[in-house]
């Protein structure tokens, strides 16, 4: 057991030694490792116009995609909270989950399709790009938030503070957002980590200058080794943050509830 | 006053609600409303709230209509059997919250606050957080947050269902010190009937949805409206039997001589006797009425009484006393027994 446990975490871990590696490799060709030491890949990436490009329009992405999923997905998780109706709740849900069911490539068809008409001719821009995000990540924070709404006995706080004058707003400001605050940025934080590695739907829907990071990563791959593996490890130490950042907050989150 | 007019609710698809129910509670007076889960009781308390609304008849507070309107506009101090004090604020802050929805100014509601804390006996604790409190204490607060803004009417939703034996009964104190002071009218919701029957001016039994009975609780104790509602209230001895003669009713355990004015030759009864009314005779030789003499069944000791089960006839009497002899012949005097119809025979 321990064996096998051993060499899991060694299969999921070789990969992203061997990127870290490589991405510091002078050269790697013909060998098992990669040759001698360097920063070249690193600061090439750097200097690349349609890299830094890509890496702005990502980070913009995930900017965006993480507004819409406030202002979006809290008032959607929220309605399908305090939905009285068992049918209304379970439709609901299954709405905002459908997303995660439908493999992404139907889905950037979908957008395909409906976006390279002459009536709705957005393909190729940003902000579609971001819908595209939000549709994908939707459900991740909807899912997140509506757990954390029930395990905080949301609805129980909501009646005690109407019972006390508050109004609709009111209890918004003083009680619904400061006790889902940190249930929030933790689906936020997956949000980013899931939108800074999207690459299927982004790959089929970007122009050419709405170009996120990992679609560009994918040229990379055509040149030296090593700046491949540079520019990978860039990505992955972005997933990692908002990884990390996540579980962090969902622990504090598990925390306050208990 | 809060009152409710014939008032019916009830839940889509379910059988459960109220039907047609008519209770007022006085100002500064405390009324119970016991009854099993599902009579409809904490139904009936989320209509006084406005978390539900009725589908006929009218909720009423101090003679405004306000059946249809939210309940941050009811102007009731609520407290709910899980406290629901908010976990992100201090206690004092959680007392001045309806303050603050108010527009008192921010210096003006943490004075009040405190002084309403200091009231149930928390002063010292005002800047601890809900979660460095127990339950009784978080109780104190919530008792405190619902008093402080002079609501017109107090709600308490099972208020001490979480709490354990010995703080319940301090706490039941504690309510009905703080009720008494504030002046309010007040409906508590409960399972418990020594609870209800405790602290109650009156109390309200609830079943199946309907009020059943409303009597403050000497007479729901001596007097139940019913069969059901002897037995929910109290410990009871509750025999089926017909009135033989006048003065007498046979039931399983012989023939009882007792008023039953008011009944038929051949009428159905049930015959209702307290088991402390249940009194043993010790010397053989006493002559009492109603004499009964049997074998014991059971015999339980709970501390300051004992409750025996004595087989007489083809039944059973249930006894509670002091007395720790041996017990074998019991008397119960005539005015210490009430006939009640039987359910299925009520008009």
């Amino acid at each position: 057991m321990f064996l096998i446990t051993v060499l899991y975490l060694v299969f999921l871990a070789a990969p992203i030694l061997l990127l870290l590696l490589g991405s510091f490799g002078d050269s790697w060709s013909n060998t098992l490792l990669p040759q001698g030491f360097t920063w070249r890949w690193y600061l090439e990436i750097a200097g690349d116009p349609s890299f830094r490009r890509a890496f702005i329009t990502s980070l913009q992405v995930v900017v965006a995609t993480c507004a819409l999923n406030v202002i979006v997905g809290l008032p959607l998780a929220y309605a399908i909270h305090s939905a009285a109706h068992r049918g209304v709740r379970f439709a609901a849900r299954l709405a905002a989950l459908m997303p995660v069911a439908a493999p992404e490539l139907v889905l950037a068809f979908g957008f395909i399709l409906v976006f390279s008409s002459d009536t709705l001719p957005w393909l190729g821009s940003f902000w579609l790009l971001v819908a595209a995000h939000l549709v994908l990540t939707l459900p991740y924070s909807v899912t997140t938030l509506l757990a954390d709404m029930e395990q905080l006995r949301l609805g129980d706080f909501e009646n005690v503070a109407a019972s006390l004058g508050a109004g609709f707003l009111q209890r918004a400001r003083d009680v619904t957002v400061p006790l889902l605050g940190a249930s929030l940025t933790s689906s936020l934080l997956t949000v980013a980590a899931l939108s800074i590695g999207e690459f299927q739907i982004s790959n089929l829907i970007s122009g050419f200058l709405s170009r996120t990071y990992p679609v560009t990563l994918l040229q990379a791959f055509y040149g030296a080794t090593g700046f491949a593996c540079a520019a990978t490890v860039v990505l992955l130490v972005l997933a990692a943050l908002a990884s990390v950042a996540s579980s962090l907050t969902a622990r504090v989150t598990g925390g306050k509830a208990s | 006053m809060l009152q409710l007019d014939n008032v019916s609710f009830w839940y889509p698809g379910a059988a459960v609600g109220v039907s047609d129910v008519s209770l007022e509670v006085r100002p500064g007076e405390l009324v119970a409303v016991i009854g099993a889960s599902g009579s409809g009781k904490t139904t009936l308390l989320n209509l006084l709230a406005g978390f539900l609304a009725p589908r006929q008849g009218r909720v009423v507070i101090d003679e405004n209509d306000v059946s249809a309107m939210p309940p941050e506009k009811r102007d009731l101090g609520i407290v709910f059997q899980s406290y629901g004090l908010f976990p992100h604020m201090k206690a004092w802050e959680n007392v001045a919250y309806p303050l603050k929805i108010r527009g008192v100014t921010a210096p003006e509601r943490k004075k009040r606050a405190y002084e309403a804390l200091v009231r149930v006996g928390m002063g010292n604790r005002s800047e601890n957080g809900p979660r460095e409190l127990s339950g009784g204490q978080q109780q104190r607060v919530a008792l405190a947050r619902a008093l402080v803004f002079e609501p017109r009417g107090m709600l308490l939703d099972e208020p001490l269902s979480a709490l354990d034996a010995n703080l319940r009964v301090e706490m039941r104190d504690e309510i009905l010190r703080v009720q008494r002071a504030a002046g309010i009218a007040t409906l508590l919701v409960t399972h418990d009937q020594e609870e209800a029957l405790s602290i109650a001016d009156r109390v309200a039994v609830m079943r199946d949805g309907r009020l059943v009975q409303v009597a403050p609780p000497r007479e729901l104790y001596d007097a139940p409206a019913d069969e059901e509602t002897a037995r929910f209230v109290g410990e009871a001895n509750l025999w089926r039997g017909s009135v033989v003669s006048s003065g007498k009713v046979k039931t399983p355990v012989g023939v009882l001589t007792c008023d039953t004015r008011g009944y038929r030759h051949g009428a159905n009864v049930i015959v209702l006797v307290r088991p402390e009314n249940v009194m043993p005779l010790i010397a053989s030789s006493e002559k009492a009425p109603n004499a009964f003499a049997g074998s014991v069944e059971a015999d339980r000791f709970l501390g300051s009484t004992r409750r025996l089960d004595l087989r007489v006839g083809d039944g059973s009497i249930r006894v509670e006393t002091r007395i720790r002899n041996a017990i074998d012949r019991v008397t119960i005097t005539p005015e210490a027994i009430r006939l009640l119809t039987p359910t299925n025979e009520r008009q």
